[in-house]
């Protein structure tokens, strides 16, 4: 005689519960993995950046050492670059958590801090090299912006190959509603509608597509 | 919607992995008694009905096949010819004359299978009653395999597994996977009472079952599906013998299979409309079988949807990359667009396709299905992408037809 299994619906389900449980908490453990690997080099970063502070504090005191300077910013912006780039890596792969905007938004004020120094050593020591800032759009979903700031990426990066350490290459997300952001985008007379947009010296501001050529005439 | 997709993703991978939790524990249990079938108590008489509709290539080697099946007690085989315009009638006659227990019913319109099987049904004399598409061969001993079954009073069908005769081209060697994991899932169903098709190319019911669900829907496009969702709402249970088989052939072009599906899909449509109200009634067919084909059906058609969502949002987004692209001379593609960090989502779609894999090949394996020594393997990877990922646009044509009041058998 037949005797049906239906309590086999409920035992897969706990099964399936506990396989499912076990790789979500897999996923959170790889990605708070992640996060603290992107937390740890922004810690790093901060205290680079502060013993780059130190060392222009203990400089302006004394003889500034322009050469050092213009050197540990360009450096300092090299590393916080590369971060950030995994950490946009991290971002595109993060399902489960959001720590990381919280990691972007450190990388933005790190940014906005390289950008202020910059502006001051350049003063100090004037230095020709160009800063070139890059405000973009961080939580926008239009397909249109994105491709847009998609190239305006790879101009930027085609630029920095093309120019080396003659430029100072700062990518800032500018809608992550960050005070000091803020207050260099009112500082620049940058709308929030005008982004993305780049700023060559404080001076030259780019809001629409052009060739890479364009933008190192600029640079001329 | 970008943010839910991931919500998405896991709600698939989480039914998907009960799925296969779920029948592999059956088979875990019940693996000793898999190939099992209970021998007959009685000699049950027996009328087969074969419908046809222009078969003349085949219909001969059918009878002939069910005549070798070596039952001892087959009453009659009654073959109901559905106003074909080859010639089905004139090899019937011959075969009517030939063996004294072929009888034919030539239909003076066209009536449909279930039209056709139900003047066959209102005919015939045995117990039971088995029906055998004019283009299936069943197996030798395949009766004796199927009917002990029968012992039991509540049984009121009987199937058993469809396998693919012609299996030359690549497209058919892919069905012939399809049809060994339906067999064996098929019969996973069974222990759980669940089986929801007793398919065309070789059913036996119970005639008094039969009687009592007034035949076959002549309404319905998959009478066979139909007829087992009646069955089980009328307290018949549905058994399967995977001791035996039947063989058929399957349509060797993409058009024929699209239209083939697109028939079953209307079929199992009209299923759940019709048995609806089952839904709140005690039994499998209400707690189970419609369920699966609901969420079946919107899971097919979410998925698809998200495939549209995707594909657009990707065209448009190369288009205008492209165009910038131009604009700015910038390369459109570089290097790093092809460097991927791995999501969570990725690894775990990962596993789930490998244990996906993994559950094919252990079926065909338990199935002694000739693919794994004898064929190509990676038909089995082609299977699980490329070909089931058609089912969606399958389903979505069907519900169009279905709208559009479509409802016709090619």
């Amino acid at each position: 005689m037949f005797h049906s299994q239906k309590h086999v619906f409920w035992q897969a389900l706990l099964i399936t519960i506990l396989i499912f449980s076990i790789g979500i908490v897999l996923g959170i453990v790889l990605e708070n993995w992640r996060t603290s690997k992107i937390s740890t080099l922004a810690e790093n970063s901060q205290l680079d950046f502060l013993d780059i502070k130190l060392q222009s504090e203990i400089y302006s005191n004394e003889e500034f050492n322009c050469e050092v300077a213009v050197n540990e910013n360009f450096k300092f912006a090299e590393q916080i670059y590369e971060e950030a780039k995994m950490l946009d890596r991290y971002e595109s792969a993060s399902r489960l958590t959001e720590d990381l905007k919280l990691q972007h938004k450190k990388y933005d004020i790190l940014r906005g801090m390289l950008l202020i120094n910059s502006i001051k050593i350049k003063k100090q020591c004037n230095s020709d090299y160009y800063d070139i800032i890059y405000f973009y759009k961080y939580n926008s979903e239009d397909l249109d912006l994105k491709a847009k700031q998609k190239v305006f990426s790879r101009i930027l990066e085609q630029v920095k190959e093309t120019k080396g350490s003659d430029v100072l290459l700062i990518p800032i997300a500018a809608d992550n509603d960050i005070s000091s952001i803020n207050l260099l985008l009112d500082k620049y007379n940058i709308k929030q509608e005008q982004l993305p947009a780049i700023l060559i010296n404080n001076k030259i501001k780019i809001t629409e597509i052009q060739t890479v050529d364009d933008v190192l005439n600029y640079l001329n | 919607m970008p943010e839910i997709l991931p919500y998405v993703y896991l709600t698939y991978m989480f039914i998907s992995l009960y799925m296969l939790s779920f029948f592999l524990l059956i088979y875990i249990r019940n693996r000793k008694t898999f190939f099992k079938y209970p021998h007959p108590e009685k000699q049950y008489t027996i009328s087969f009905l074969v419908p046809a509709f222009n078969e003349s290539a085949t219909l001969r080697d059918t009878i002939e096949h069910i005549l070798n099946t070596g039952y001892k007690n087959i009453l009659e085989i009654i073959i109901i010819n559905d106003k074909s315009s080859d010639d089905t009638l004139k090899i019937a006659k011959e075969l009517e004359i030939k063996y004294s227990i072929v009888k034919v019913l030539d239909n003076p319109e066209n009536l449909g299978k279930a039209g056709s099987l139900n003047r066959g049904l209102a005919i015939a004399q045995g117990e039971l009653v088995s029906v055998v598409d004019a283009d299936s061969y069943p197996a030798q001993g395949s009766i004796d395999k199927m009917i002990g079954f029968f012992n039991d009073p509540k049984v009121g069908a009987v199937t058993c597994p469809v396998v693919v005769r012609n299996r030359k081209k690549f497209f058919e060697k892919l069905q012939a996977i399809e049809y060994k994991v339906i067999a064996f899932s098929r019969k996973l169903l069974d222990y759980v009472d669940s089986i929801y098709v007793t398919p065309g190319p070789l059913a036996i019911y119970r005639k008094k079952a039969l009687y009592e669900i007034n035949g076959f829907d002549t309404q319905n496009l998959t009478e066979d599906i139909e007829a087992t969702w009646n069955l089980t709402a009328k307290g018949w249970e549905r058994r399967m013998s995977l001791a035996t088989e039947v063989s058929s052939t399957v349509p060797d072009k993409l058009k024929a299979w699209f239209v083939q599906r697109r028939r079953w899909n209307i079929g199992g449509l009209q299923c759940i409309y019709k048995h609806r109200k089952a839904l709140t009634k005690k039994g499998m067919l209400g707690w189970f079988i419609i369920p699966f084909f609901i969420l079946n059906t919107f899971l097919g058609l979410l998925g698809l949807s998200i495939f549209f969502y995707l594909l657009t949002t990707r065209i448009i987004s190369n288009y205008l990359l492209t165009k910038y692209s131009i604009n700015a001379q910038t390369p459109v593609i570089v290097l790093n667009d092809f460097y991927i960090t791995p999501s969570i989502l990725n690894y775990l779609g990962i596993i789930l396709f490998v244990l996906g894999f993994a559950f094919t090949i252990i079926t065909l394996i338990i199935l002694k299905e000739k693919i794994i020594k004898k064929e190509n393997i990676l038909n089995i990877p082609f299977y699980m992408t490329v070909y089931l990922i058609l089912y969606p646009f399958i389903m979505l044509n069907a519900i169009w037809h279905l709208i559009k009041g479509k409802r016709i058998w090619r």
